[in-house]
Parts: C-alpha cells; sequence; structure tokens
C-alpha cells in the first residue's frame, strides 16, 4: 500500500475531497451557464454570517449558516430577475451584503476561536462526522442532478424558452438553488471556501474549452476538478505544499492547457480550410 | 421636509463662519440650478459634515471610573494582568484587542484611539506581538502619552531569546521583567505612588519565583521531552525547563496546514510515544483533533493566555491561575507518556 493511503487523515482527504470536487463540478457547470460564476464566493461569505447569527442566538453555527445560504442564494435569484441586462450585479450585491452582516455581527461573538473553527475548513483535517454528512450529501445532490438533467441543461442556456416549452422553470431554479446552497454551506466549512468558489468556476472554464457538447462539458469539468483535488493532495502529501491553493493552481493548469489545445485546433482548422 | 432639514444643517454649519465664507457659500448655492440639485449638494455637504459633528463630542466620557488614577492603555490579556497587579487601585487599566480575539491581526476602532489620545500611559508587549502598534503610535497626538514596550530588556535576563516568539510572558521569570518594567513605568508617570508600585511588583515577583520553583521542580523529570502544541507559541516556556515543541502550525496561527506536515507530526507523536495533543483558545481545534484521532492520543488546552476569554477574566482568572493550570496540563500529558 502506497504511503499516501496508510493515514486516515489522507484517506478522508481523498475520499471527501473527490466527492466534492464531483459535486461542485455538476453544480458549476450549471452556475456558469447561468452566469452566476461568483455564486460561491457569494454564498460561503454569507455562510460567515450564519456562522456569527449562529453564535449569537444560541443555535447550531451550521444550521445557521444553510439558513443564510438558503436566503442568499434565493436573494440572487430574486434580484437576478430584477435587473435584466445587469443580472451579474445580483451575486456582487448579495456578496457585499454577506460580507458586511459577517462583519458587523462578528463583532458581537465573543470568542473568535468558536468563530474560526465555524468558518474555515481543512482538506486535511476532515472529522469522521463530516465525511459522513459530505458522502449523504453527493448522494442526495447527484440524483437530484441526474434526475433534473435535462431540464437544467435547458434552463441553463434559455430561461424563457424552457419556460415556453414546459419546464417548470420555477420549481427546477428552486430546487437547484437549495441544493447549492446546503452544498456550499457545508463544503466551505469542511474543505474551505477557496476549494469550492474556485472549484466551481475553474474546470468548467476549462471544459468548455474544449468540449463541443453540454453533456462532454460537464465530464470534463469533473475530470478535471477531480485531477485537480488529487493532484493536490498527492503534491501536498509528498512535497509539502498547501492543499487549498496547491488544487486551485492545478486547476488554472488544466484551464491554460485546454486554452492552448483549443488554439492549436482552431489553428489546424484554419490550415485545413485554406488547404482544402 | 428633507430638503428644509439640510438647509438647517448648512445654515448650522454655517453659523461658525465669517461673514465672507458665508458669502462664498451662498455663491456655491447659486451655481446648483434646480431644486432637485441643491438638496443633492445639501445632502453631499450633511454627509461630509457628519463626522465633524461627533468629533465635538466629550471625550471624557472614555475614561469614566478613571477619575484621579493613572489612565493605562494595554494590548493583551497579560499586559493588562501585569499592570492591575503592579499598579493595583491607583490605575484604570484597559484592554484594548477584546478577549478571544486574535491579536496579530487586530486593529484598534476610532474609539480605542480616543481613548488613548486621553490616556497617560500605553503598554505593549512588542517582539512582532502588536503588529499594529507602531501605526497607531505613529497616528496618536497625545503629547503626555509615555509608550512602554513591556519585553524592553529581557535579552539581559541571560535568557536564550526565541527567534520570532513573542510569547516571553510564557517564561515566569521574563514575566517579572515586564513587570519591572512596567512599574518602572508607572513610577515615572505617577511618581507620588512609586513606593506602592515597587511594593506591588515586589509581591508579583515573589509569586514568579514561586511559580518558576514550581515549574523546574514538577518538570524536572520531563527535561527534553517533546510537546505537540497548536502553534509555536511556547519558544520560551520550553528553553526554561528543558522541553521541545512541535508546533502544528508555525509561529503564526492562521495558515492552515499541509498534508506533509500533518503525516510529519503523526509520525513523530509515534516516534516520541507522545500520548496528547494540546490546543489552545485562538486556534480551530480541528487539526488537533484530527492528528489525535489519527494517533489515539487525548486533546488538552494549554493556554498562551493572550486569547484567554471574558468569562475565564471574568471568573477571577489571572496569570498565575492560568500558568498553574498549564503546569497541571503539561505534567499531565507528560506523565501519561510513562504510564503508556
Amino acid at each position: 500500500m502506497p504511503m499516501i493511503f496508510q493515514y486516515t487523515y489522507m484517506q478522508r482527504a481523498l475520499l471527501v475531497g473527490c466527492l466534492l470536487a464531483v459535486l461542485v463540478a455538476c453544480l458549476g457547470t450549471v452556475m456558469v451557464h447561468k452566469r452566476l460564476s461568483l455564486i460561491g464566493d457569494a454564498l460561503s461569505h454569507s455562510s460567515l454570517a450564519g456562522v456569527a447569527l449562529g453564535l449569537l442566538g444560541g443555535f447550531n453555527p451550521i444550521v445557521g449558516a444553510m439558513a443564510t445560504c438558503l436566503v442568499a442564494a434565493f436573494a440572487i435569484e430574486g434580484i437576478r430577475k430584477k435587473l435584466g441586462n445587469h443580472s451579474e450585479l445580483a451575486v456582487a450585491i448579495v456578496l457585499s451584503t454577506g460580507i458586511g452582516l459577517a462583519g458587523v455581527l462578528s463583532g458581537f461573538v465573543k470568542s473568535s476561536a468558536d468563530f474560526n473553527s465555524f468558518l474555515f475548513g481543512s482538506i486535511v483535517a476532515i472529522s469522521s462526522f463530516e465525511m459522513y454528512l459530505v458522502s449523504i450529501l453527493a448522494v442526495v445532490v447527484l440524483v437530484a442532478f441526474l434526475m433534473l438533467y435535462k431540464e437544467l441543461f435547458y434552463i441553463s442556456f434559455d430561461e424563457q424558452a424552457a419556460g415556453i416549452s414546459g419546464v417548470p422553470v420555477g420549481a427546477v431554479n428552486a430546487i437547484f438553488t437549495i441544493l447549492t446552497s446546503v452544498t456550499i454551506s457545508i463544503a466551505a466549512r469542511t474543505v474551505g471556501a477557496l476549494i469550492i468558489s474556485s472549484l466551481m468556476v475553474v474546470p468548467v472554464a476549462a471544459a468548455m474549452s474544449i468540449a463541443r457538447s453540454y453533456k462532454t462539458t460537464v465530464l470534463w469539468a469533473v475530470f478535471v476538478a477531480v485531477a485537480s483535488t488529487l493532484g493536490g493532495l498527492v503534491l501536498s502529501f509528498y512535497q509539502g505544499l498547501k492543499p487549498g491553493g496547491t488544487i486551485v493552481l492545478i486547476s488554472v493548469g488544466f484551464f491554460l492547457l485546454f486554452r492552448g489545445i483549443r488554439l492549436i485546433r482552431e489553428h489546424g482548422a484554419q490550415v485545413g480550410q485554406k488547404e482544402g | 421636509m428633507p430638503s428644509a432639514l439640510l438647509f438647517a444643517i448648512l445654515a448650522s454649519a454655517n453659523a461658525n463662519h465669517s461673514q465672507k465664507e458665508k458669502e462664498r457659500n451662498r455663491y456655491m448655492l447659486r451655481r446648483f440650478k434646480n431644486t432637485k440639485e441643491k438638496i443633492l449638494a445639501g445632502m453631499l455637504a450633511a454627509v461630509m459634515l457628519f463626522p465633524m459633528s461627533l468629533a465635538g463630542c466629550k471625550q471624557s466620557e472614555m475614561w469614566k471610573d478613571a477619575k484621579g488614577k493613572v489612565k493605562v492603555m494595554t494590548t493583551i490579556f497579560p499586559m493588562y494582568d501585569f499592570v492591575r497587579k503592579v499598579g493595583g487601585d491607583h490605575v484604570a487599566v484597559e484592554m484594548m484587542v477584546p478577549a478571544g480575539t486574535e491579536p496579530h491581526a487586530w486593529e484598534p476602532s476610532s474609539k480605542d484611539m480616543r481613548k488613548l489620545e486621553e490616556a497617560d500611559l500605553f503598554v505593549y508587549n512588542g517582539c512582532g506581538m502588536e503588529l499594529w502598534a507602531d501605526d497607531v503610535l505613529k497616528g496618536v497626538a497625545n503629547k503626555k502619552l509615555t509608550t512602554l514596550q513591556a519585553a524592553e530588556g529581557i535579552a539581559a535576563e541571560g535568557k536564550q531569546i526565541v527567534a520570532d516568539d513573542p510569547h516571553v510572558w510564557l517564561d515566569p521569570m521574563l514575566a517579572a521583567k515586564e513587570m519591572e518594567n512596567i512599574c518602572d513605568a508607572l513610577s515615572k508617570v505617577d511618581p507620588d505612588h512609586a513606593e506602592d508600585y515597587r511594593r506591588n511588583f515586589e509581591a508579583a515577583f515573589s509569586k514568579c519565583e514561586e511559580l518558576d520553583a514550581a515549574y523546574k521542580e514538577r518538570l524536572a523529570s520531563y527535561d527534553g521531552k517533546y510537546i505537540v502544541v497548536a502553534h509555536e507559541a511556547y519558544g520560551y516556556l520550553c528553553s526554561a525547563y528543558g522541553l521541545n515543541q512541535i508546533g502544528i502550525e508555525g509561529v503564526s496561527a492562521e495558515s492552515e496546514p499541509d498534508a506533509a506536515r500533518m503525516r510529519e507530526i503523526i509520525d513523530m507523536v509515534e516516534t516520541y510515544g507522545i500520548s496528547c495533543i494540546f490546543f489552545e483558545e485562538l486556534v480551530s481545534p480541528k487539526v488537533a483533533e484530527t492528528i489525535a484521532e489519527e494517533t489515539g492520543c487525548k486533546t488538552m488546552a494549554l493556554s498562551p493566555l493572550d486569547g484567554i476569554s471574558q468569562e475565564e477574566i471574568d471568573a477571577g482568572n489571572d496569570y498565575f491561575s492560568v500558568m498553574y493550570e498549564n503546569l497541571d496540563a503539561l505534567c499531565d500529558a507528560l506523565g501519561g507518556e510513562n504510564l503508556g
């Protein structure tokens, strides 16, 4: 058995990391196509406000984080529809509100240690409770994603057309919003906000550079997310690099690589056209 | 109604100015053609005048119970506690960094700055503990403020200096040195009570000696042993009593560990037969718990004292009580090792 599998914490990191990479890449594909690529940042920051609320109100901070994530996600959906051409402002507004609220509320939280332990996850320090939680979450979200695959696909590209052809846009959007906020509030606490908000976007951007259909975009995005997570963990284990940052940089590496492949392909196509 | 209010504000702002300025202001107002623009200009003026109206607040409200006392601003709990011990009834002490807050990255609010403007003495630890202290002192206009870096002169104590570790007070004899510095500073600011300060300091000094003797005696049989701590804050404690620390994180408590560091620590725990992982108030216990679970160790609290919570302070804990608790925890952890 290679050394990397001999440690429980690494087994957990690999398992939870891969599960979340698959989940987040799937959710991210939809979000990027809906032009909400920064939603991961907005929701993970809003969940800080929820943690503070939980600590102040005397209820479980994880519940607080989920609740504010839900409110924030629905607020983004609501504001987005009202703003028309400037719909990307919705994410910025909710992001600002989340940070502002978290900043003010954290001033009332007496012990910053409690606060920190709920805010910042680390992929190399995952408790067994978190491992089970993420496993259950993964099953639920993946089943929902596969069942709603066609509807989500349609909505991602053209919400209006989807509505006209009989897709229950409101309901599908609502379910998807709930799944996203629950995933982000749990994942941000488990592996850290950096990994989650980046893996939602960068692998999808990489996949879109080379994929020729929606389905292959999803598959490539999942591949890039999982490969980056595994690569980052292995490098962190053997080379002592910080896991979060390494995972994110590897995914950016994939993006650059795939852009390069696309350039070569396009160049090849042009040359082919000229010669033909 | 709102525009009337705004003009009232403008008028009151004008009241202090000379006739010429009034005319100029009126001229400025005339340049805005319609009412909407005037309202907007009025609102802008009101927004800009708002902070000025606050500046007029009475500053003496900041130090309410400090009448006739030396007003001392301190940064973190050990400084607060030392000043309290040496100053006794003659000082009013404030702790700037709230209990349970990470002091490195903390920044003072404008309220803190105003308190500092009124204070007589500012005591900070130094050695890189309060990275913001220099900036703060540059921004203070208070000419009568005396500043003391409590860790000043510890090099002359014949102790080994631990690079980049500001937690000087974890060695009781260096804590005594800090108290002596505080005693000198207080005597300079308030010479009338110099004798009392000296007496208080001497009482605290003999308690430091007792504490030091207790540490020496109870830790004597563990010379050269290893402790695993949340972050490398115990350099002075370890060098004074012959222990070695393995920090899950470096001197800075804020970074997340990497997978290789986790493996190293787990391997060291097994090699040295360590039975306890220490966590502390200000660092998330998740990493300590993960390592403990992996290696079958227990976890215990070991406080570097800068992150003590308000509840602990309210419960009457001070430097000595926490240091004795730390000693019990250390003996428990190291003693368990012998059994296992």
